[in-house]
């Protein structure tokens, strides 16, 4: 899978499990956990989901919080090049 | 400014660690920190203003409308500053709601963080004119002074200095906080706690746990919940430091954990499993945890076994108690070699009454039953709260006199049995207790047989399809989305008699949390109502 493609698989979950309608477009900036749209419970589900699409386990002991602020930064941090 | 002259009530705490650790951290949140003398001077210079334009006829009471920011921290200070009792509103909950509990606690001011400005207009929708709102991080407030017409708008420019201010009149049978906890039917209960009960709670926790200014607390939970009370007033009674998560920090505790140091982490047991699926409870995960504590809901043995792995170094407790007993009134201390004999059905004992607190073990009729016999809880004792804000025909309910005695006991509504010698159990609440089919089921056992045969942390039997006596069987919720349905219902066949056995189980990835975080029982119920 290349990188737009990916980036539209992350998101189209966050849209199929979003609380509430994001407040204009789901940009790839859009914050998606501080903004409410995703809740805890959803973070399971979210993890086993990037595993499933970088087709490795995720240790959430070595990943920043931040990793998870919007589509970039989970790019950026699970499947661009600094991706370990 | 000296400490108070009055009689001991819950900001006393706070103000002696003021001026031993003036210097030391009393607060981060995201990435700001408070010294214990820095927040002490913005609660003050909050107090000072409020009652710089106190309104006419104001009472006893000022509300907090915030989340997880300084300001919010400060102004419960405030509030107790001002001898007020607080009344903490949460922006993020459904807002006519909250309005609701705005308007019934009667409070005529109110001190809103950054992170509640949005919903300002909203929250004083039809709210009767006269109030006073001050937003102390608002620059301007002239625009928002104009939306809010009629109410009394303050901003930063209109805050006193700290030295202004002075310590109002508080008494140990003045309200401390009030909070609203949800009826099972109608309005949510506002539940008045007095200085008198928390300041005995917070001695009994600090004692126990010998805090000390090193300590480093948690706060997962919303200020909306009363578990929130141990963590801001434990750790400020002894100098040590209130550690708040941002949202998207509390969706990773384990990292927010070590990034901390915390030292004292107290959660519901939902958390737990949470961490545990994300595999964040692995061995030795947490050397700096000293106390590891939770409260709330049923703790499966599961999770604090591997909490425990997790943080070796910590001693793990589980905790019980309604809002009506002031945060907690119960504890039992976990033991790897002793505690799994001693666990009912897969579930943590809730162990013994705090020190000074006393148990009854009722039938329906508040008769006092033999040792050994389950019943409802009935407790007594210097936690015992004085009853529901206004609502004297739900207080004289579920605050009562049994048969024989002479002192108020609190009705809990929750099942329990106390063998001699024994650990007091937590069997669920006394209307998890159904009717089924005419035989009376608790839906605990049932959900600890399917626990045992499908391996989930978490699963939920809900008594449906509803009857007028109780139901005609049971459906269950089991979080274990991999399993194999048909086989968990075969498994359980095998140990339940029919009347108890599912007709139906639903493999979920995870359970709906209202919104203190438990296992959503009335959602799971609307699903099943949905699909009828």
């Amino acid at each position: 899978m290349d990188e737009q493609q990916i980036r539209a698989e992350l998101r189209e979950w966050i849209l199929a499990h979003a609380k509430s309608k994001p407040s204009g477009e789901l940009t790839d900036q859009t914050a998606i956990l501080e903004t409410g749209l995703l809740s805890s419970l959803d973070i399971v589900e979210f993890v086993l989901f990037i595993e499933e699409l970088r087709g490795d386990e995720v240790d959430t002991d070595d990943i920043e919080p931040e990793v998870f602020t919007s589509i970039d930064t989970l790019w950026e941090g699970f499947f661009g090049q600094a991706a370990g | 400014m000296a400490p108070t002259p009055h009689a001991r009530t819950l900001r006393d705490g706070f103000l002696r660690a003021a001026e031993r650790h003036a210097d030391r951290e009393a607060l981060t949140v995201g990435d700001a920190t408070r010294t214990y003398a820095a927040l002490r001077d913005e609660a003050f210079a909050l107090a000072a203003t409020l009652d710089a334009h106190a309104p006419d006829g104001e009472g006893q009471l000022t509300a907090v409308f915030g989340h997880r920011h300084p300001t919010t921290f400060a102004a419960i200070l405030g509030a107790l500053v001002r001898g007020h009792g607080y009344v903490p509103l949460n922006p993020s909950f459904p807002i006519d709601r909250t309005r609701s509990m705005l308007v019934r606690s009667e409070v005529r001011s109110v001190v809103v963080d950054p992170t509640a400005v949005g919903q300002l207009e909203a929250l004083l929708e039809g709210v009767p004119a006269g109030l006073t709102v001050l937003v102390p991080d608002a620059d301007d407030v002239a625009e928002l002074a104009a939306r809010l017409d009629g109410h009394r708008v303050l901003g930063r420019a209109d805050l006193r200095p700290a030295s202004e201010a002075t310590l109002g009149a508080a008494e140990p049978d003045g309200v401390a906080y009030l909070l609203f906890t949800s009826g099972s039917t109608g309005n949510p209960k506002g539940v008045m706690v007095a200085h008198r009960n928390v300041t005995a709670f917070v001695d009994v926790m600090v004692e126990r746990y010998a805090i000390t200014h090193e300590d480093r607390f948690s706060n997962t939970f919303d200020l909306t919940f009363d578990l929130s009370v141990f963590d801001m007033f434990c750790a400020w009674e002894r100098g040590a430091c209130l550690c708040v998560p941002t949202a998207q920090q509390k969706m990773f505790p384990g990292k927010y954990v070590k990034k901390q140091g915390l030292t004292v982490w107290f959660s519901v047991p939902s958390t737990g499993v949470l961490m545990s699926r994300l595999k964040m409870l692995k061995p030795g995960a947490y050397p700096t945890l000293r106390w590891t504590l939770f409260c709330g809901e049923a703790l499966p043995v599961e999770i604090i076994e591997r909490f425990q792995e997790a943080a070796p170094g910590s001693i793990c407790e589980n905790l019980y108690g309604p809002t009506e007993l002031t945060i907690a009134c119960t504890l039992y201390r976990w033991d790897a070699e002793r505690s799994p004999a001693e666990a009912h059905l897969g579930v943590v004992p809730i162990g013994e009454p705090y020190p000074g607190m006393e148990i009854r073990v009722a039938d329906a009729s508040l008769a006092a039953l033999p040792r050994g016999e389950a019943g409802e809880l009935l407790m007594t004792g210097p936690q015992t709260t004085p009853g529901y804000w206004r609502d004297p025909e739900r207080t004289a309910k579920a605050f009562v006199v049994p048969p024989g005695e002479t002192r108020t006991f609190y009705r809990t509504g929750d099942r329990v049995v106390w063998p001699e010698g024994k650990p007091l159990l937590y069997l669920g609440r006394v209307d998890n207790q159904i009717k089924i089919q005419g035989y009376r089921v608790e839906l605990g056992e049932i959900e600890a047989v399917l626990r045992e045969v499908s391996g989930a942390e978490v699963a939920i039997a809900i008594g449906w399809p509803a009857t007028s006596s109780g139901a005609d069987g049971v459906v269950a919720f089991v979080g274990a989305p991999e399993a194999d349905a048909a086989a968990i219902l075969d498994a359980a066949r095998e140990r339940l008699p029919s009347y108890m056995q599912p007709s139906a189980v639903h493999l979920v990835e995870t359970f709906p949390l209202n919104a203190n975080g438990k296992v959503d029982r009335k959602a799971l119920r609307a699903r099943l109502e949905a699909d009828a």
